[in-house]
């Protein structure tokens, strides 16, 4: 195989890795996204006065529900502009990709016609 | 005919790519849909727990001595003091007091969501798996038929040569 092929085939494989990688930090935050709002529901179904708790590390911390509402509403937009920022980025890689498996299509085709 | 042939071996070639492809993104999907179901039936098993542990509690008069767990198998003695106040996880690292009645309410509609979700999780692999064994036995073909074609012109060729 020709080094300019083999050398695209590795950026290849280095951009599937990294889309990998991309994908999987999306996905956590948009499960971490479902929890805040599954809270914040229970939260608003909650009396003012309800006894409400924070973990922090092991521990748990009395709180109010004001408060740990607008925490969570904080870490919500915090987390939406991180899956932007990725979803973004995964954009990006998936058209490099797409872009690069084209060229080696292009590359390999007359390595596999028969002779 | 040989042009033919060439073409019709080269679709063959595309296709098996295309498969291979899509093999390994099914592959991904069947993975990714077992680690899924895996973390439900880890949190199930937790909730399950849970459930019984207050279901346990229930019937419990309040200053009962009771063992609670710290790890490691281990165990310390302690007393129920308030059966009825129990702190009920609800997401993203914070907790309600609740009633015991309220908290095993909760744990059981989050037993259900989360069993409906495996349910789906599990029908949508059973499909990728089928979808799985379909692309190999298609592969398989494929490369048989290319290996046999191969055979042939080399058959050909050598006819070719001692004429």
């Amino acid at each position: 195989m020709p080094p300019a092929v083999q050398e695209r085939l590795l950026r290849l494989q280095q951009l599937q890795q990294t889309l990998q990688s991309i994908l999987t930090q999306k996905q956590q935050l948009e499960l971490e996204l479902i929890e805040i709002d599954q809270a914040l529901s229970e939260l608003e179904k909650a009396s003012d006065d309800a006894v409400i708790y924070k973990s922090v590390g092991s521990l748990l911390v009395r709180s109010e529900k004001s408060k740990v509402t607008n925490d969570l509403k904080e870490r919500k937009e915090l987390t939406n502009m991180r899956i932007t920022v990725l979803g973004r980025q995964e954009e990006r890689l998936r058209s490099q990709i797409k872009e690069l498996q084209e060229k080696l299509q292009k590359d390999l085709r007359p390595l596999s016609l028969p002779q | 005919m040989s042009k033919r042939n060439s073409s019709s071996s080269s679709s063959e070639e595309e296709d098996m790519r295309r498969l291979a492809v899509e093999l390994r993104l099914l592959e991904g999907m069947a993975e990714s849909l077992n680690s899924r179901i895996n973390l439900l039936n880890a949190a199930l098993t937790e909730l399950n727990l849970a459930n019984r542990t207050l279901e346990g509690l229930e019937k419990e008069e309040p200053d009962t001595p009771i063992f609670v767990p710290i790890g490691g198998g281990s165990y310390i003695k302690a007393k129920l003091e308030a059966k009825d106040e129990v702190i009920y996880g609800i997401g993203a690292g914070v907790a309600m007091e609740k009633t015991l009645k309220e908290a095993r309410e909760g744990i059981s509609n989050r037993i259900a969501e989360l069993s409906k979700t495996k349910t789906s999780y599990e029908q949508q692999l059973r499909q990728v798996l089928q979808r799985i064994q379909a692309d190999r036995d298609r592969l398989q073909e494929l490369a048989d038929r290319i290996r046999r074609g191969a055979g042939a012109r080399d058959v050909r060729k050598a006819a070719r040569g001692t004429e």
